[in-house]
């Protein structure tokens, strides 16, 4: 489609555009202390809401009225975004993550009054640039809007400016992202010399229609530049063995923006991995046919490999951590792990998984981030010694902290424990050996990540605080969003099947 | 003949400029370096026809990256003693040697061999009018998308390097 | 005769140096400086194919990276600075309060 009639489809891009943009102009004037507080949260709610709506009124036919909803397949800017679904389902994904960000981040010690302003419009060109990339199907695309919110988080890593920690953890995250983004760079330039193309589609039918690669140096190539483009791709989903940055990153962050930074990319990684691999190197609503030049490049082993060594890498590094920040980073690289599960299975059930899980994985990480905002706030720290006896000062607090726990380690009744099930059931649905095997080190994997959060529980319920720790107030944006959460993650754990109804939706694509 | 000559003269300075950036221990020497690499490679992107890019190349890297990094450099005021002793341990250097030499032949091996030179094309490929036709119609959408990433980055990093907190 | 394989032996080449660079620097800046190599091979890379395949989207691709390049050397010297400004060391190793 033209780019004209396309802007007519971007609208909640256009509007957290917009909304960014008054507010760094507003963020250049001075006023009184009193309105900044909360005018610039408020303003980027706002936006967030606005395009929220834009997204949920497109949508809301096609979710629960039975017709596809979005024209789907067509594409927009010539073939720059794809209007599907998955697209949609992930921006929802996203820009809820970026409200429950902007509520825990209010009255945050780790942000600095003077810089309120630029800090939420930096958060809204994030969510600009996650939207994008959840819609891109052009490699083009992809990378403008990956480094859109790479540019933004290496920024809001290092934002804290009381912490030499934060600088730290920005510096290393710009360093690493800038390898990352420099090898997915060359992998992206050496695909496009084998097939001539940057958009999916023309990709697809470049791999379908070549027929095999010329010899083995061909093969050779074409693997190398998937695995190049790999690194950029795992980098944002933080899968070994291009983890290493995540755990610190995740630790000097301010603690708000750990919570997003957790989830967002994370989700638009997993959603632009299904898109590239699923629409290059298979027909649509296919899972079996792989013909030409796409048979030859084991791209489905590569994730399939990936997915077990983080999950497995992911929690035996969480075992031995004693701060909650980075206990739950390698929780996080863990459930990367988990939900690449999904990935490899694919086809409309893995689809589905890989939605719902994300949905679900990104009420309860979030909350448990809020939980640990709160008491960093209190407490000055995150290391587990301040969260003793949490359950005597701060019944409620720690009673929320928990549910987030039980659902991280996916146990019922939790939401946790239905996207676990949704992604075995992919798997074992796709059935054969492999892929048995996978669900097998998935199965050991929850069994042994049990270990670490129960180390948090026995910290909160059965150990003596060694000092008198501050109380932890609950009468602020932050607790009352962590319990609202706390509540999302039982109801989805009892009533999950609205939200079941949405992830199948998404996967439209296998329809 | 002129255009080989001109290749290994511009490929070969490349070469010996990036092995500089890496191997002198002060950062301005780095940047000196660089700032020679990347009119070689310019002048490359000159000689693959994006004239309008080669151009590009000098104005924003050499004009506007690399003064940047000079500035910061000069900001930092670096004491002999802060550079760091270039101390390398053997093993580190030895990895690093072994791991090139293994992406080099990996990257070497697979890139698919042409024995023919590069095929015509007309006399408007690479002009800033063909690439700005392509930058305001089907890639209208990234070109706008980099203007906001270019805003945010600015203000960012302004708020970021600044001192004093108002 | 200069053909496409000589291009990429190049691009290969700077890549590799990039590479090294990152790996055997321990000066934050001169690592960046590293990085900006990368993209560059990656750049002659592309520049070479869309030559060779007589593409403009290449070009253009090659473009963007300029501008992503500039703004990420803009927020990385600015983190550089920042960092500079509490712990007195652009040494990488030498900032060790993240631990793992």
């Amino acid at each position: 489609m033209s780019n004209l009639v396309s802007f007519g489809y971007i609208v909640p891009e256009l509007l957290l555009g917009a909304m960014a943009v008054i507010l760094f102009l507003l963020s250049a004037m001075r006023r009184r202390n009193l309105l900044r507080k909360t005018i610039f949260p408020g303003l980027a709610i706002l936006g967030l809401m606005a395009a929220l709506s834009v997204l949920v009124n497109r949508t809301s036919g096609g979710i629960f009225g039975g017709d596809p909803g979005c024209i789907s397949g067509c594409s927009l800017f010539f073939g720059l975004l794809a209007t599907d679904p998955l697209a949609d389902f992930f921006r929802i994904l996203v820009i809820s993550a970026t409200t429950i960000c902007v509520l825990i981040s209010i009255g945050s010690p780790a942000l600095p009054k003077g810089r309120t302003g630029e800090y939420h419009g930096l958060l809204l060109v994030m969510c600009l640039g996650m939207c994008l990339l959840s819609a891109a199907n052009h490699l083009l695309m992809v990378y403008v809007a990956m480094e859109t919110v790479s540019l933004c988080s290496y920024l809001l890593t290092g934002w804290d400016a009381r912490k030499c920690r934060s600088r730290e953890a920005g510096m290393k995250y710009v360093l690493f992202g800038g390898v990352a983004s420099g090898v997915m760079l060359f992998g992206m330039s050496l695909f496009y010399g084998l097939f001539g193309d940057l958009s999916f589609q023309g990709l697809h039918l470049a791999l379908q229609g070549s027929g095999a690669l010329s010899g083995a140096m061909g093969q050779w190539a074409a693997t190398l530049s998937v695995v190049f483009m790999f690194a950029g791709f795992g980098y944002k989903i933080a899968a070994t063995p291009f983890h290493m940055w995540c755990p610190d990153v995740y630790e000097g962050a301010p603690t708000p923006f750990t919570a997003l930074l957790s989830v967002g990319p994370k989700a638009v990684g997993m959603a632009l991995i299904l898109r590239f691999f699923y629409s290059i190197f298979l027909f649509p609503g296919s899972m079996e046919t792989v013909i030409g030049a796409s048979g030859q490049i084991p791209w489905l082993l590569l994730i399939g490999i990936v997915s077990a060594v983080t999950m497995t890498l992911g929690n035996l590094a969480a075992l031995v951590q004693n701060n909650v920040k980075r206990l739950l980073a390698y929780s996080s690289i863990a459930h990367a792990g988990y939900i690449l599960m999904g990935v490899t299975a694919g086809g409309q059930e893995g689809f589905e998984a890989v939605s719902l899980y994300m949905a679900v994985y990104l009420i309860m990480n979030m909350g448990a981030f809020a939980v640990v905002s709160l008491v960093e706030k209190a407490s000055g720290s995150e290391e587990l010694q301040v969260f003793r006896g949490l359950g005597k000062r701060a019944p409620l607090v720690a009673l929320v902290m928990t549910i987030f726990l039980i659902s991280l380690a996916g146990l019922p009744p939790t939401a946790g424990f239905i996207g676990k099930l949704y992604l075995f059931a992919a798997l074992l649905e796709r059935g054969g050996f492999w892929f048995l095997m996978l669900a097998l080190v998935g199965v050991t994997n929850s069994v042994v990540s049990l270990y670490f959060y129960a180390r948090v529980l026995k910290s909160m319920y059965m150990e003596k605080a060694d000092t008198d720790l501050p109380t932890i107030p609950i009468r602020n944006p932050a607790a009352v969003t962590a319990t609202a959460l706390s509540f999302a993650t039982l109801f989805l754990g009892l009533f999950w099947q609205p939200l079941a109804t949405a992830a199948r939706w998404s996967a439209t694509l296998f329809h | 003949m002129g255009e080989a000559i001109l290749f290994w003269f511009f490929g070969g300075l490349t070469c010996v400029l990036a092995l500089l950036v890496i191997v002198m221990r002060n950062p301005v020497h780095s940047a000196m370096a660089l700032i020679g690499n990347l009119f070689c490679i310019a002048a490359l992107f000159a000689m693959l026809d994006a004239h309008f890019l080669a151009a590009i190349q000098v104005l924003v890297y050499a004009g506007a990256i690399l003064v940047l990094f000079l500035f910061v450099i000069m900001l930092l005021n670096l004491k002999d003693h802060e550079l760091g002793n270039a101390r390398q341990t053997a093993t580190k250097i030895a990895g690093a040697i072994l791991l090139c030499w293994v992406a080099f032949k990996l990257i070497f091996r697979v890139m698919p061999s042409t024995t023919a030179g590069f095929p015509a094309v007309g006399d408007d490929y690479g002009t800033v009018e063909t690439v700005g036709r392509f930058l305001f119609g089907p890639h209208l959408l990234p070109f706008e998308v980099a203007s906001i990433l270019l805003l945010a980055a600015i203000l960012g990093s302004v708020a970021i390097a600044k001192k004093k907190l108002w | 005769m200069i053909t496409l394989q000589h291009y990429l032996v190049l691009s290969a080449i700077v890549f590799s140096l990039g590479v090294a660079g990152v790996l055997l620097r321990r000066n934050a800046l001169v690592i960046l400086m590293s990085v900006e190599l990368m993209l560059n091979a990656a750049n002659l890379a592309l520049l070479g194919f869309a030559r060779q395949l007589g593409d403009t989207t290449g070009q253009s691709l090659a473009l963007f990276v300029m501008t992503v390049a500039a703004a990420e050397a803009a927020v990385g010297l600015a983190l550089v600075l920042a960092l500079f400004r509490g712990r007195g060391t652009v040494n990488v190793d030498e900032v060790r309060s993240l631990r793992g």
